[in-house]
């Protein structure tokens, strides 16, 4: 009896031995290339002719190719599908011959096995390219392509027959572009997601669900394993693209946390490797020992601007937005509410971008002066904010726009005396809202899908071409974008630039530019990076060190 | 003592039973010791709310940016982690300060002039709309009780959060901001700031927040209403005065409504933190008051982003509003105690 009892008792803490050795065995550096990043939200769409928002833009940039890319240190546009472009000298026909080792493959998450289809031929990118200028796409971004020969006619429906669109497939491998005028940054658009070669089986097999795992054929660096809506979605390294030997990570992981204050919670619990820094945090995080070591602080191609209804009273008065503007402290904004390094903004387009007076030392633009806001709301018609009708202030739904409205509107009290009512809506609803029936005042970002100015004042501001959501029409202003726009000489274009940001941000202050955008990030010192300027990460040259 | 006198010497005693009834309550009440204090924390609140613009260091929306985010030195030593190796020093605020140096203490004080009318007036519109309906339904009975019933079985089908969620948005997308004088959209919104100006805010949309729980809280009232009135009209003094011909409208006021008040009034009482969370909640999915009118609502979703760094600006909002909360509830339960008709006489 008690012979066994002693065995029992010596098998008990040999196997509780066991078990804990293999427990804390010697556990290994956690080498999987793996990586788990914040989408922060759904995207609404993986079909690059749809992609609007930069979400969709951050998962369709691992998933397609372009003919062209951006340089992620000089943003000059460098081969991606295309080997090498030609440009006939009178600057609209645009001839790019493509490589020949691109393929299409299909993922299956089920078996886990990639299947090569076909190779990508220029057919793909007529196909792609005509497919967004289709109406019955209905792609709200179809605009960029406009400067294609006929794409605006099709787009709208005036012309019927697609042949007519200035986009041909040569051959297999090479594919023209013809222009209705000439434009010096194409070979930027031409890489853009709306201009990228489309898979024509899937689409036609699944229509609009083609994007989904399993349908979904891709061509980049990495293919589509899981998207579990309103979750997550799970991106793995495709071994069949050409240049695959020499991508590291094996499979990101993205999270859709929209709370920022969570996400970077997430991080700091290990479960997230790169995040966003929320404003409220950043004190804390530059004083931590260990964070302030991962934090980064860089530029980011984007501008936080306000726009108007300029045909609403009392913001159809240009001495009402000029006094609006003047009484914008933006440098304390960006001291004490935002803390990421921004700058202040005088101008549309920001640093970095083609053409921009963003850094001109000669260009004078608003910036904070309440002396001079008080004068002009009084020429106005509006001394001391007295009789100043009420307006609104509208922000899509988010603490951070909150946090700006907020000092925007205690500015607006201090210095000119009037009140403003702040409201907000849901994301989807406040674009709606902002397009069709803006209130007096509203909140817009902007970020540079292709670095020139013409993305920025002319598709944005002018009274036909761009979406103009602030009702407002310029004829000097039009006419300098879209000189600009037809020249080539770049002192030309960058002096109508200048005349054009003078005349919307200053003498009409049409707009009140705020701040130009930084990317305020922590990495963790494992995760060797490269950032994008223009935000479409390279994920395919990330890695995980040891650690 | 003949047959007569006794009973004339009832009936003369009857009001002054009447009067012992609710001195038996309140007696009641007084003993409760929960009860007690949850009266005495409501008293204080509604006071506070009274004099917020006397007692709160500065304006709720006043403040300098320059101040953002600044730490009292006595919760510095207090709160975990290295607070001040980041934060602001200052003892100018004394539970600090937010986003845009707005003193948070104020902000809290300003609060409970959302929060508690927010409460009373959920209450006080379930209980005319609950009651009416609900008396209209019980009393008469039949086809009226049975389609006024399924009518509030349906809406009592739709989540109350969902349908306060879409009350909220319908009315700030449609009442909300500048709209265009002359149309009904304006005299909404004409009212909305009358009511905001009564309660001394600057802009808060606070009637939408009335109207969208107002609109939704009724439908418990009225079937506790209508369940009331069914087990009193059968009783026997309802059929004699209905033999002596009074009219349905003096059964229902003089004879129903003295004998079912109590309960409604407990229960609405026990439903007053529900409103206050509805108009937490609200504001936490930005849906609520506007900025820079603070709620508590608002300031704990504003505190929860910045949890990590700077937990006061959550703890003190969660803080007031729980004490509110609880003060409720012992109230209620006190009232209750004191006034439910089954609970009479035991102890």
């Amino acid at each position: 009896m008690l012979r066994d009892k002693r065995l029992f008792l010596v098998v008990a803490v040999l196997v509780t031995v066991a078990m804990v050795v293999s427990a804390c065995g010697p556990k290994g550096p956690k080498l999987a290339q793996e990586i788990n990043l914040n989408l922060g939200t759904e995207p609404p769409t993986l079909d690059p002719a749809l992609a609007t928002d930069t979400t969709s833009v951050e998962v369709d940039e691992s998933l397609f190719l372009g003919l062209t890319d951006f340089d992620d240190e000089t943003m000059e546009v460098i081969p991606e599908l295309a080997t090498e472009w030609k440009v006939s000298d009178d600057g609209l026909v645009w001839t790019f011959t493509m490589r020949k080792d691109a393929v299409w493959v299909h993922y299956d998450p089920a078996t886990k096995k990639f299947t090569k289809k076909r190779p990508v031929t220029a057919h793909d990118v007529e196909y792609g390219v005509k497919r967004t200028l289709n109406p019955e796409t209905a792609s709200e971004y179809a605009y960029v392509l406009y400067i294609i020969k006929n794409a605006e006619a099709y787009n709208t429906g005036e012309i019927t027959d697609p042949a007519e669109v200035g986009v041909k497939a040569l051959d297999d491998w090479t594919v023209q572009f013809t222009l209705e005028q000439p434009a010096g940054y194409f070979g930027g658009i031409a890489g853009m997601w709306v201009a990228r070669p489309m898979p024509k089986e899937p689409i036609e097999q699944f229509g609009e669900k083609w994007t989904e795992p399993g349908n979904i054929w891709s061509n980049g660096p990495f293919a589509l394993d899981t998207w579990e809506h309103e979750n997550r979605l799970v991106l793995v390294k495709n071994p069949h693209w050409y240049n695959a030997k020499n991508v590291s990570l094996q499979r990101i992981n993205y999270v859709m946390v929209v709370e920022a204050s969570t996400a970077f919670a997430m991080y700091e619990n290990g479960e997230l490797d790169v995040c966003g820094v929320p404003t409220t945090e950043i004190d804390r995080v530059k004083a931590d020992p260990v964070l302030s070591k991962e934090y980064y602080e860089g530029p980011y191609l984007c501008t936080y601007y306000l726009g108007f209804d300029t045909t609403e009273p009392p913001v159809d008065n240009k001495l009402v937005r000029q006094a609006l503007s003047y009484a914008v402290d933006r440098q304390k904004l960006v001291d004490t509410v935002l803390k990421g390094g921004q700058k202040p903004a005088k101008t549309f387009a920001c640093p970095g971008i083609f053409g921009t007076p963003a850094e001109d030392p000669n260009f004078v633009g608003i910036s904070y002066d309440p002396e001079k806001a008080k004068q002009l709301l009084a020429d106005a018609g509006y001394p001391n904010g007295e009789g100043f009708p009420e307006m609104t202030y509208l922000f899509n739904t988010s603490q951070g726009h909150q946090r700006i409205a907020e000092f925007i509107q205690q500015g607006w009290k201090e210095v000119l005396g009037i009140d403003v009512v702040l409201a907000n809506q849901e994301w989807k609803v406040y674009l709606q809202t902002i397009q069709t029936d803006p209130p007096a005042v509203w909140r817009m970002g902007w970020c540079a899908d292709y670095p020139d100015e013409n993305n920025w004042v002319l598709e944005n501001f002018h009274s036909t071409k761009g979406s103009n959501r602030i009702k407002w029409s310029n004829p000097e202003f039009d006419r300098a974008c879209e000189e600009a726009a037809a020249t080539s000489d770049p002192a030309k274009r960058k002096e109508l630039y200048a005349k054009a940001e003078k005349i919307l941000c200053v003498d009409e202050a049409a707009i009140i530019p705020i701040y130009y955008y930084t990317r305020v990030v922590c990495n963790k010192p494992y995760v060797q990076r490269t950032y994008a300027a223009l935000g479409n990460e390279h994920y395919d040259k990330w890695k995980v060190l040891a650690h | 003592m003949t047959v007569q006198e006794r009973a004339a010497l009832r009936l003369q005693e009857r009001p002054r039973r009447e009067a012992s009834l609710w001195r038996d309550a309140w007696r009641r009440l007084v003993r409760n010791r929960a009860a007690v204090l949850g009266l005495v924390v409501v008293a204080l609140l509604i006071a506070v709310a009274i004099t917020a613009p006397y007692i709160a260091p500065a304006h709720y929306a006043a403040g300098d940016a320059a101040d953002e985010h600044t730490v009292p030195s006595w919760l510095a030593a207090v709160l975990p982690g290295n607070v001040a190796a980041y934060a602001k020093i200052n003892n100018k605020f004394l539970l600090g300060s937010d986003f845009l140096g707005r003193d948070l203490l104020s902000r809290i004080i300003y609060g409970t002039r959302v929060s508690l009318p927010v409460g009373f007036m959920g209450a006080f519109t379930a209980l005319i709309i609950g009651l009416v309906y609900g008396c209209i339904s019980g009393y008469y009975g039949g086809r009226v009780d049975d389609i006024m019933m399924r009518i509030v079985d349906i809406l009592y089908a739709f989540p109350t959060m969902l349908l306060i969620i879409l009350l909220m948005a319908f009315f700030k997308t449609s009442f909300g901001g500048t709209p265009v004088p002359g149309t009904p959209a304006y005299t909404f919104n004409q009212i909305n700031k009358a009511v905001d100006s009564i309660l001394g805010l600057r802009g808060g949309g606070m009637l939408f927040i009335f109207m969208g729980i107002g609109l939704t809280a009724w439908m418990g009232m009225a079937r506790l209403a209508r369940g009331q009135i069914l087990s009193v009209k059968e009783k026997e003094f309802i059929e004699a005065s209905r033999m002596i011909g009074a009219s349905d409208m003096r059964i229902i006021l003089r004879h129903i409504f003295p004998n079912i008040i109590g309960p409604c009034v407990v229960a609405e009482t026990l439903a007053i933190p529900g409103y206050i969370n509805y108009e937490v909640f609200l504001s936490f999915i930005g849906l609520g008051v506007d900025p820079p009118t603070p709620s508590w609502g608002n300031l704990i979703s504003e505190g929860a982003q910045a949890l990590r760094s700077y937990p006061h600006l959550v703890i003190f909002p969660a803080l007031a509003l729980s004490i509110t909360m609880f003060a409720f509830n012992f109230l209620g339960d006190g009232l209750r105690d004191a006034l439910d008709p089954r609970m009479r006489g035991t102890s």
